[in-house]
């Protein structure tokens, strides 16, 4: 049973890998113009792991609450990253992406009112941030420190750096979706409004419609392609195969007024919303790196190494290394207590001999049953 | 009078398995003995099964075949330690130290098989066995060659005590070979001590009286006609007490110092991240308790900087 824990953990730890990955790979996807089969792999991948890891959470849930521990779970041990980085991003973001790629809103001949579904997928798109926390469920998963208390600090002190950044970001995502501060998507809806209000205010059976939006496309090249309202469409950008292999359904704007459906390229605000994300993604991926490789060093260096030594040096007899003080630190609370273990704890250890604990002898019993059986 | 049961096959095939198990590898025999020991001494009544695997009779509890695999243990130490003297006094030690202090002439032919023979001798007494213990630890290791040639380059408390205090013209490459002869016999000066007069981890480096050692030394040299008095004497003199007016020639006192950071030399200790190293720690808690164990206080001093300035 302890086995396949072990191995459930294992594949968590790989899982969560897997998903940074592909979290830098959504964006990059976007800023590096990905084709639509590519993209399609990643919200397919993107599904199935908030599938994961919500399964997960409700697993652990699940245990925690069959022992009585909903809350220590919840709320001690970290349980609220799992809920967090699970069931939003699935409900938010993985299942609406994953059901408009289904519906088929990838071509321009899909229907126009479907479009308007995706304006709710780009609002709930700054759910994507809560990926980020699944930072944090890396130092639960994997061993870094030999001190259980090196670890539990650095994971503690990690999550609530981590969990501010996110925290944070995903407010002021929410504040910009609102209005409340200025981001790129007001400034740049507004410009191409204005532009295809300029072809629609020809109305659908101008015999210039063509003509006029060749014009103003001209000008605006977001502009993608006109019809007259259910009709067949009058001016077009690219062919219909083209917007198949490169558009999915949160690439297009859609503009409907006086009759004429217009059609726009969201693409730069996605590139854009895409830079920032992985923008994001770096900043807390080097927050981790920075308190794993540069402060949980520190923190064993100064806290744990010695305690440890110390440690050892009490409760094993023939153990009677001093703990090594370095010059800089002299001061520090835990390297006083270090020199007068040194000056004062071994010296009188050593002169009560045998008397000082047990003995860590290099042979156990187990040896010796192995031996007598000729193993 | 009770006849002294014979030790069956299979206890002997055991205990030469158990000294022969990889986690004593790095040991020396009489180390893997002492370990032996405090597994069956700490753990006999937990070890009624492996003794009735062995086909001992442990109707009447755990001591009697405790003791009966404790003398095989013994036994099997015994002929280690014989093969890991033999080996040790033809390869660490080449009496090249012999002219200098015995008047130009070179070591005899018997030289080396007398010193065996005062080993072995230690060896079958339990006070000198465990002072034998720390002494084998010592040769073994090349702690000596580290340290000597350190002191003899910085020209400070030990050469000055050595060179000029005791006036030995001696090169470091000879007083390192000195060294391991002084601590090789050391035990023997243990071998008429009365088992049980002091505590058990203190068997064998008690400090001993000066008369004591007069006493005994016409009867050890008697059995080391080759071996000249005042190098047996100055091996004997390492197991005296240090004080500051006593006149106790340096090469006694680094030689009492060597076999005690024998008897606490662990080969398979591993360094923690955090500590200090096994030597530096060793000295430098030696320097707090060099009045205690009656050690040179400040050659302790000069051997804890070698070892902190070179990592050791």
């Amino acid at each position: 049973m302890r086995r396949v824990g072990e191995i459930l953990e294992t594949v968590v730890v790989v899982a969560i890998i897997l998903v940074l990955v592909h979290t830098f790979l959504d964006d990059f996807a976007v800023i590096a113009g990905w084709g639509v089969r590519a993209r399609s792999w990643l919200i397919w991948a993107g599904l199935g792991f908030d599938l994961f890891f919500t399964m997960e959470f409700f697993t652990r849930l699940y245990v925690a609450l069959s022992n009585r521990q909903g809350t220590t779970y919840f709320f001690r041990e970290r349980g609220w990253v799992d809920f967090l980085a699970s069931i939003p991003l699935l409900l938010l973001n993985s299942l609406p992406h994953a059901l408009a790629l289904l519906a088929g809103a990838g071509l321009l001949s899909g229907l126009g009112s479907f479009l308007n579904v995706l304006k709710v997928i780009k609002a709930v798109r700054i759910a994507r941030i809560l990926r980020l926390l699944r930072v944090v469920k890396l130092f639960r998963g994997i061993r870094y420190a030999r001190s259980p208390m090196a670890q539990g600090h650095v994971s503690s002190i990690t999550t609530i750096a981590v969990s501010i950044l996110v925290l944070w970001m995903l407010t002021a995502s929410i504040l910009e979706t609102a209005g409340i501060i200025p981001g790129l998507e007001g400034p740049f809806s507004q410009g191409q409004a204005a532009r295809a209000a300029s072809i629609t205010e020809a109305g659908p059976g101008a015999p210039g419609l063509t003509q006029k939006a060749a014009a103003i496309a001209s000008l605006d090249r977001t502009i993608l392609a006109v019809r007259p309202q259910g009709g067949a469409v009058v001016w077009s950008r690219y062919s219909a195969s083209y917007y198949a292999e490169n558009f999915l359904a949160g690439d297009y704007g859609y503009l409907l007024a006086g009759g004429v459906e217009v059609f726009l390229d969201e693409r730069p605000l996605a590139v854009a919303a895409a830079r920032e994300g992985l923008v994001f993604f770096i900043a807390v991926m080097l927050t981790m790196l920075a308190f794993l490789f540069i402060y949980a060093p520190r923190f064993a260096l100064q806290i744990s190494d010695p305690i440890h030594v110390m440690n050892r040096g009490m409760s094993e007899n023939e153990y009677n290394l001093e703990v090594h003080i370095p010059p800089e630190h002299v001061a520090d609370d835990v390297f006083e207590l270090a020199a007068l273990y040194n000056s004062v704890y071994l010296p009188l250890k050593d002169r009560l001999g045998s008397q000082g604990g047990a003995p860590a002898p290099a042979l156990k019993i187990d040896d010796l049953r192995d031996l007598a059986e000729g193993k | 009078m009770r006849a002294v049961q014979t030790i069956p096959d299979p206890v002997n095939r055991f205990a030469s398995r158990l000294l022969g198990t990889p986690a004593l590898r790095q040991l020396s025999a009489l180390q893997k003995e002492e370990q032996a020991m405090a597994v069956l001494r700490t753990n006999g009544a937990q070890l009624l099964p492996v003794f009735l695997s062995l086909g001992l009779d442990v109707s009447r509890g755990w001591r009697e075949p405790a003791a009966l695999v404790s003398r095989a243990i013994r036994a099997e130490a015994d002929a280690m330690m014989a093969s890991e003297v033999a080996d040790l006094l033809s390869t660490r030690l080449s009496f090249s130290f012999f002219p200098g202090l015995a008047g130009g002439r070179q070591a005899p032919e018997r030289a080396r098989e007398e010193l065996r023979a005062l080993i072995a001798r230690a060896a079958a007494h339990p006070v000198s066995r465990n002072a034998l213990s720390g002494s084998l630890v010592i040769v073994r290791s090349d702690i000596i060659e580290k340290y000597i040639p350190q002191a003899w380059v910085r020209k400070k408390y030990i050469y000055v005590e050595i060179s000029r205090v005791q006036r030995l013209t001696i090169s470091a490459a000879d007083l390192s070979d000195l060294t391991r002869f002084v601590v090789l016999v050391r035990p023997a000066a243990y071998l008429f001590v009365t088992p049980g007069e002091t505590v058990e981890k203190d068997t064998g480096y008690t400090p001993l009286q000066e008369q004591y050692i007069q006493k005994i030394l016409p009867g050890i040299a008697s059995q080391a006609p080759s071996l000249p008095g005042a190098l047996l004497n100055l091996g004997l003199r390492s197991s005296i007490g240090f004080t500051a007016t006593g006149g106790l020639e340096a090469t006694a006192r680094m030689g009492a110092i060597m076999a005690m950071r024998g008897r606490a030399l662990s080969p398979s200790l591993v360094v923690d991240r955090g500590a200090d190293s096994p030597d530096k720690s060793w000295f430098n808690v030696q320097r707090r308790n060099a009045r205690w164990h009656a050690l040179d206080g400040r050659m302790l001093d000069e051997l804890y900087t070698i070892a902190a300035e070179n990592g050791w």
